[in-house]
């Protein structure tokens, strides 16, 4: 009777632990019993995409309902986003549907994650043509040796561009004309411009109101590809910030905080970020990603009139910014890739789902129509009446996501390397020059062999 | 008779057998979870490390042997984040001898005493993510409280306190110390209560001061949980992670605040190191492992144990 029952609590033991197991590494099946294809999707979003995506992803399944039984969506914030997929890719439990990056883009068509969509969309008649960002749709192209060329392996979910903005309403008070949208300030123009607005205006000795505030890391590269410098060789395989062209972009930038002073300095950084600072009314720049435009127009987070403008010239006598993208791509070990390119095709392009997101429903936006149709029609004229809250220079996005004379965006060169570990070399100890403890020359030579040495680590990786 | 003897002994072994069988059975969910969770993972993660795994690759195609392991040896930052965290280590002493001090305070009938026990464990029973935002503004070199107080007293401005190379170090120890202090004081007032009151009386008699019962009776009475905060002290010391990244993200200026934890994390999960971050850890498992036995070996010398 006793072994019987220890037999029972054996049973019940294994069948507990296989259970669990199961529970751990199971996924729906690919088909439902009456013959639908089932789908899993797992990407980012923030609180405002979370709801527009669910919708978008339902909507798709009512419609498709004949051939579609379910799609699972698992939605996470972007920290957690790489390092989930990381353990996914390690389990071999990849979603028919998910995210990636340009930067990789090669790594996982070379490890066989993702597939080659091109056949399928050219089979299901699914054409590209109509998306704003062409050039983010070509970052995600891989011929077998480079990224930028060759068949698609995802499609953009959106491009984004790291534009300047202005606090209209510090202009209006100190009596200084607004900058004009259509020709940047030259580097000197700018600096003349914030000298004006940098002072301390509550007398208490200390200054509490500059002309821009610097994020490091965001704000460095546009200085140094206007002055036709940049972090890496063509090939991205070598560190060239000891150009001269480099290091006098870099004077320049750090000038702005040591020498003409209209930025906060370091310890004033560290106690209220420069992005506190411009929500605060604070600073006269400040960056608006086109991911910020909804939170910048509510004026419960920013309580001021602002407009879009160009980020200051330096030799080339272009304004540059850095322009971002992510993509949806289909997971090469799925069993259902016509359907899961198919929904991607779909949240990319669907127009009623890119209203939602660019605001031209709902009236908050976050990111730029994908539809050239949409962008060049009823994104605008809602701008134009008003019903879409937008700051009026729009084009400014535009001239940096399609490029004009005096305008350019280009994806960042971590976008093109393994992984932006040698970039970060740079940020981590940038602050030393920016508190005069270290000259440009002596830090370019501290941190050029460390990025260089970590730039090779990189490559090595994955060769 | 030999007869009976080899019946008992088989009657013996049965009985042994069947509880045998039910101990396996009990032991064996727990069992099974250290294997799938511990030991597996240990086991990877040790595979790991041989490997130049980046996450997406294949291990096996990557093997390089001890090369992570060479190559960390001769990891100048390795050695500056495994020396910060040995630094906040500090705290660990500073830590046990508020707790204790607080806790003989604590350890008597006075008004609001539950009060006063509940408040001071209030920051070990908090998120600590949520007292880290706290502290950080505490330590906010405009508009922190502590920065208000300095320039209240001196009439000064107070340092960078999470922006300076020295101060945040002080920083984390004063977190560290704060967040801990709780638990201290709770260990200390069991072991206290623990310590029989004859023992102070008879020494009273014989004529001694409140310093000579303290430091001849109450340390020596409470030193197993000494053992105890100093083992389980060093052991989270070698992990302090959340702390860093929670106050000082970047790590701190020139990297004054990273701790190895903190560093295996950026190799692992930022540049996508998995191997050379499961070396990292392996090494960093070794050092506790060595630092544990050492002090187990110790104890004999200096815990006492009420007889």
């Amino acid at each position: 009777m006793k072994m019987k029952r220890l037999g029972a609590l054996a049973l019940t033991t294994t069948l507990v632990f296989g259970s669990v197991l199961t529970g751990c590494g199971g996924k729906d099946k690919g088909t439902t019993a009456d013959g639908k294809k089932n789908l899993s999707v797992f990407i980012f979003a923030n609180d405002h995409e979370s709801p527009i995506y669910k919708g978008m992803i339902e909507k798709y399944k009512e419609a498709h309902s004949d051939t579609i039984g379910n799609i699972d969506v698992q939605i996470t914030t972007q920290d957690e986003y790489s390092k989930t997929l990381t353990g996914m890719m390690t389990a071999k439990e990849l979603p028919d549907v998910f995210y990636v990056g340009p930067e990789s883009v090669q790594q996982f068509v070379e490890n066989g994650y993702i597939e080659n969509i091109q056949p399928i969309l050219t089979e299901l008649g699914i054409s590209t043509d109509d998306l704003v960002a062409q050039e983010a749709l070509n970052s995600y192209r891989y011929d077998g040796t480079k990224v930028g060329t060759g068949d698609l392996y995802a499609l953009p979910k959106d491009a984004s561009v790291f534009a300047y903005a202005y606090n209209k309403d510090l202009f209006d008070k100190e009596g200084i004309p607004y900058p004009d949208p259509e020709n940047p300030y030259t580097y000197d123009e700018f600096v003349e411009v914030c000298k004006q607005f940098t002072k301390d205006t509550d007398g208490d000795g200390q200054i509490d109101q500059w002309g821009c505030g610097l994020a490091n890391q965001f704000m460095i590269q546009q200085y140094i590809w206007s002055n036709g410098a940049t972090f890496l060789s063509d090939d991205y395989r070598t560190v060239t910030i000891d150009t001269p062209e480099f290091k006098e972009a870099f004077q320049k930038f750090i000038d702005l905080t040591l020498v003409h002073q209209v930025t906060p300095t370091v310890e004033q950084d560290v106690s209220l970020g420069v992005y506190q600072r411009w929500l605060a009314g604070q600073e006269a720049f400040y960056a608006c990603g086109t991911w910020d435009v909804a939170a910048f127009m509510d004026k419960e987070t920013f309580p001021f009139n602002w407009d879009l403008c160009g980020y200051p010239t330096l030799s080339t006598g272009k304004s540059m910014t850095w322009l971002g993208t992510v993509g949806f791509c289909v997971s090469a070990s799925s069993p259902n890739k016509k359907e899961a390119t198919e929904l991607i095709s779909y949240l990319c392009a669907n127009e009623e789902g890119q209203k939602e997101l660019c605001g031209v429903i709902g009236g908050q936006s976050i990111q730029l129509p994908n539809l050239k149709s949409l962008a060049e029609g009823e994104f605008l004229t809602s701008i134009e009446d008003g019903s879409l809250p937008f700051p009026e220079s729009v084009d400014v996005f535009f001239s940096y996501l399609g490029g004009t004379g005096n305008y350019e965006g280009r994806f960042q060169e971590t976008t093109y390397t393994p992984n932006a570990e040698w970039f970060d070399i740079f940020f981590k100890n940038v602050d030393n020059v920016k508190n005069g403890s270290m000259t440009v020359d002596d830090f370019i030579a501290d941190v050029q062999p460390q990025m260089q040495e970590s730039l090779d680590t990189a490559w090595e990786s994955i060769e | 008779m030999s007869g009976g003897k080899a019946v008992a002994t088989k009657k013996m072994n049965k009985a042994e057998f069947r509880e045998h069988c039910w101990g396996l059975a009990f032991v064996s969910p727990a069992f099974i979870g250290f294997l799938i969770f511990m030991a597996f993972p240990i086991a990877f993660a040790f595979f790991a490390s041989l490997t130049k795994w980046n996450g997406m690759n294949s291990m096996t195609d990557n093997f390089v042997g001890l090369n992570n392991y060479i190559k960390l040896l001769g990891d100048d930052k390795f050695w500056k984040v495994l020396l910060n965290t040995v630094i906040y280590m500090i705290g660990i002493p500073i830590g046990m001898i508020l707790g204790l001090v607080i806790a003989v305070g604590m350890n008597r009938k006075i008004k609001g005493i539950k009060f006063l026990r509940t408040l001071y464990y209030v920051p070990v029973v908090s998120s600590l993510v949520a007292v880290a935002i706290l502290w950080m503004w505490v330590f906010n070199y405009d508009y922190g409280l502590l920065n208000s107080v300095v320039k209240l007293i001196s009439g000064k401005h107070g340092p960078n306190w999470l922006g300076d190379e020295f101060w945040v170090k002080i920083s984390m120890i004063i977190f560290m110390v704060w967040k801990g202090l709780g638990s201290s004081i709770i260990l200390y007032l069991s072991g206290l209560q623990g310590i029989p009151r004859d023992y102070y009386e008879a020494a009273k008699i014989d004529g001694a001061s409140g310093w000579n019962l303290f430091r001849d009776i109450t340390v020596p009475l409470v030193s197993p949980v000494t053992f105890y905060l100093l083992i389980t002290g060093l052991i989270g010391g070698f992990q302090v992670f959340v702390e860093v990244l929670v106050m000082v993200p970047s790590g701190g200026l020139n990297y004054s605040a990273a701790t190895v934890v903190f560093y295996l994390y950026e190799k692992a999960f930022d540049s996508n190191q998995m191997g050379y971050g499961s070396a990292m850890a392996f090494i960093l498992a070794i050092f506790i492992f060595i630092v544990t036995a050492i002090n187990f070996k110790g104890q004999d010398k200096w815990v006492k144990t009420i007889e």
